[in-house]
């Protein structure tokens, strides 16, 4: 298959091992076994809140999914609240935040598909409600803790000193290739992702489609939130929101075209990488957070110019 | 005593290979209205967009008041004075009626500031033209988005008008106006005739062309075979002219013999713009829709697949049907190849592999059976004689033609036993639109039921066994064996009185 010389997936790679490289250089001790397997472990945070980003994405019709922030602080309170220190209240827990992401973004499908709201203000919209519900979980006061099982699966090293959260990381990342690459799921939501009107003639329902899509999304917000808790030990009102923009870059550092119907979750996996190297490392250099957040954002306007020239010359 | 105001003097236009225009010529002058007439795909289009600067021409002059002149732009040419008014519309649906007409040439006061006030006046002395025509809706201030096609099309008509040209194009202008608006253009047309406009005047309703023009300009696969008076020329005699040899006859020879059960009965069928229409197709059988272009035969086409709603009544093989989605006429065996390949048939940036897949996948597991899909993709591919790099590169990468074939052979991958196909062949090469017309007939053989929309007469001709023409979205005429030829085609087309009296 003749292929832009350039793929973005192994580009976000290259770049994940130079800034570790650099890390390494600037900082001694950044590139440590131990400093290595926590900044694995932020990136599969990330990583696991950027999958369903990744299929919304990839459905185009500008689609996209700003309620993941929200999501994952519903999940994580409502997980913490339930589960109360219980181990075996852990898989109900799971099970119903699970199904209560997967409603939420079903509503947004069904906004998105029925009332034609376009999904950047149905999400965020949706946002909105789903705040309300954390307070309505909580009713203004954190209670609950978390289950040892929890923290034990998702912090600590579970099998040759790699966390837990890796595993199940990479687990999803296996997962996310076969949904995409080997179901017929996979191929027509690419397919509505290039042009839903070849794909409406082609058979595919794409309201169905596009419906299950968010679906997914918000249930995959939701594990990331589960997730999240086992790492943090703690819910605050403000745990999910500033993960929901990384989702998006992460996505599209990772090749997955803006526009729908190119890209894959591999390319999101490296995007994480990137992200979460770039944030440590600005971390490990003490630079002011004013300075990170400038260097921060510099990146990631280059990176994406970058891509998009590469797209148009390709045209 | 008249002034000669535009003479185009043997005016040719190529696309790529394809000749568009290979001699065209017209004179009009002041106080004159001239028609331009001729069958689907005789040029009629690029002439005119050449004399209104939107294509330029390859060879050929255009000579303005004594003077050989070039329009490198619309802009160039409407500052000549030259104004056209076209049928698919050129308006912002989010402006105003007044802000559209006076678009890019506002009336400009102090300080670069528009003048709203004289441009709204302006604007109620245009449409007072049309004054008893229209819907007391229809303001300077209305939105046009708010707007009926006929309303949309007089302003349409009003936006030229404002540019006080010299000359007029109107290009199918009264396809969308009733029979009123018609009369009141054309009582207008008459006005700024006398006042010393010159119109050309495109259209396919021979009455219309008869009621007011003083001249026809025939044009016949891109050239101009000829101009007539019309106060002395028959409607006969003008088709005759634009039919290529006169009225020879020409047929299929070897009708469908093998001609099997009936696949699609179709009575009473309304959707979009298709006002009516009864149809019977058997098995083995090819049967053709013709007509001029957007007489409902797109419309048709969609609505048998499900991708429209109708009224009416469909039976697929004497069962009475109601689709309301394609996966639905899918599974009943249709297949629909449509008009706009990129926008319709493909995904451009994915695979040949994939496109060809799209609409079978469910047959390969929930686990997808990768390796079969490929194997049969590549047999078809190779049925197709498909010329590629691969199954992996993308559709973007094939030629016109070889695009065509993926979209066919993404529904023979189905096995279909009815076939839609909606102008399959256009801006395909002529070596793979044979390949293409082969593979029709070999599915023809096997049994398929085949209804073809296209607006290539030479492909009705060749290719169909019988052709339904569509007018105004009712089929007017049905051709087959002795009459079905290009003499009948085009007059049927254009409802001129040879093809329904025969």
């Amino acid at each position: 298959m003749k292929r832009p010389k350039l793929n973005p997936v192994v580009i976000a790679l290259l770049l994940a091992v130079l800034l570790f490289a650099l890390g390494g250089i600037l900082r001694p001790g950044f590139a440590s076994h131990a400093q290595a397997m926590n900044i694995l472990r932020l990136a599969a945070l990330l990583g696991v809140i950027a999958a369903g980003q990744t299929l919304v994405i990839i459905s185009g019709g500008e689609g996209i999914d700003l309620s993941v922030g929200a999501v994952i602080t519903l999940s994580a309170t409502l997980t913490y609240r339930l589960v109360n220190g219980d181990n075996g209240m852990v898989l109900p827990a799971l099970g119903l935040t699970l199904l209560v992401g997967l409603l939420i973004g079903v509503i947004n499908g069904l906004g998105i598909t029925l009332l034609r709201i376009p999904p950047l203000v149905m999400t965020l919209g949706m946002t909105g409600v789903v705040q309300g519900l954390v307070l309505v979980v909580t009713q203004g006061q954190m209670q609950g803790a978390v289950a040892p099982i929890m923290a034990r699966l998702v912090a600590r090293p579970l099998a040759l000193g790699i966390p837990g959260v890796v595993l199940i990381w990479v687990v999803l990342g296996v997962a996310m290739w076969l949904v995409l690459q080997r179901t017929a799921y996979g191929k027509r939501l690419f397919a509505i992702g290039v042009n839903r009107t070849t794909a409406r003639l082609s058979g595919v329902r794409v309201p169905r489609v596009v419906v299950a899509t968010y679906g997914l999304s918000g249930m995959l917000a939701a594990l990331g939130g589960f997730v999240l808790l086992g790492y943090t030990q703690i819910v605050f009102l403000n745990l999910g929101a500033p993960y929901t923009l990384p989702s998006i870059a992460a996505v599209v550092i990772g090749g997955t075209l803006l526009s729908g119907g190119q890209g894959g979750y591999a390319g999101t996996m490296a995007g994480a990488l990137v992200l979460t190297l770039l944030t440590s490392l600005l971390t490990a250099l003490q630079m002011p957070e004013s300075a990170r957040q400038i260097v921060y954002g510099g990146t990631l306007l280059v990176l994406l110019s970058v891509y998009g020239r590469q797209r148009a010359l390709r045209q | 005593m008249h002034q000669i105001a535009l003479t185009a003097h043997q005016l040719v236009k190529r696309y790529g290979g394809v000749v568009a225009l290979a001699d065209g010529s017209l004179e009009v002058r002041s106080g004159e209205v001239v028609a331009l007439v001729g069958a689907n795909g005789s040029g009629k289009s690029t002439l005119g967009k050449i004399i209104t600067g939107a294509v330029a021409p390859d060879g050929g002059q255009l000579i303005l008041d004594g003077r050989a002149v070039h329009f490198p732009s619309p802009q160039a040419a409407r500052r000549a004075g030259i104004a056209a008014v076209y049928q698919d519309l050129s308006l912002v649906p989010d402006l105003t009626v007044a802000e559209n007409i006076w678009l890019a040439h506002e009336p400009i006061g102090w300080g670069w500031r528009v003048r709203r006030g004289a441009m709204r006046e302006a604007t109620a002395r245009l449409l007072d033209l049309f004054a008893g025509t229209v819907r007391s809706t229809l303001t300077p201030e209305t939105p046009v988005a708010a707007l009926p096609p006929d309303e949309r099309q007089i302003v349409e008509i009003l936006k030229a008008l404002s540019l006080n040209p010299r000359l007029m194009i109107l290009d199918e202008a009264t396809a969308s106006l009733d029979s009123n608006q018609v009369a009141r253009l054309f009582e207008l047309v008459a006005r700024w005739k006398a006042e010393g406009m010159a119109v050309i005047f495109v259209s396919h309703r021979m009455e219309e062309i008869f009621r007011l023009a003083d001249r026809a300009v025939v044009l016949r696969s891109g050239q101009t075979v000829g101009t007539r008076d019309l106060r002395t020329t028959s409607e006969q005699e003008l088709v005759a002219l634009m039919i290529e040899g006169g009225l020879a006859v020409e047929s299929r020879s070897a009708a469908g013999a093998t001609r099997g059960a009936e696949r699609l009965r179709v009575a009473g069928l309304r959707a979009g713009a298709v006002r009516g229409v009864d149809l019977s197709l058997h098995d083995g059988e090819i049967v053709g829709l013709g007509g001029l272009r957007g007489q409902g035969q797109t419309d048709l086409l969609l609505a048998l697949f499900g991708a429209l709603p109708f009224t009416g009544e469909v039976r697929l093989a004497g069962q009475p049907v109601r689709f309301t989605h394609p996966s639905q006429a899918m599974e009943a065996g249709i297949a629909f190849v449509p008009g706009d390949r990129t926008r319709e048939g493909l995904l451009p940036i994915r695979s040949i592999l994939e496109n060809l897949l799209l609409p079978s996948w469910h047959r390969y597991g929930a686990l997808l059976r990768l390796t079969q899909a490929r194997r049969d993709a590549q047999a078809m591919a190779q049925r197709l004689n498909l010329v590629m790099e691969s199954l992996d590169a993308p559709v973007s990468s094939l030629s016109g033609g070889n695009a065509q074939k993926v979209v066919l052979g993404k529904w023979l991958l189905r096995e279909p036993r009815l076939l839609l196909l909606d102008d399959p062949t256009k801006g395909v090469d002529v070596g793979a639109k044979r390949e293409f017309y082969q593979s029709l007939e070999e599915l023809r053989d096997a049994g398929v039921a085949i209804l073809l929309y296209s607006s290539d007469d030479e492909e009705l001709l060749g290719l169909c066994d019988r052709v339904l023409v569509l007018r105004d979205g009712q089929v007017r005429a049905e051709l087959a064996g002795p009459t079905l030829t290009r003499a009948e085609l085009v007059s049927a087309s254009i409802g001129a009185l040879m093809g329904e009296t025969s």
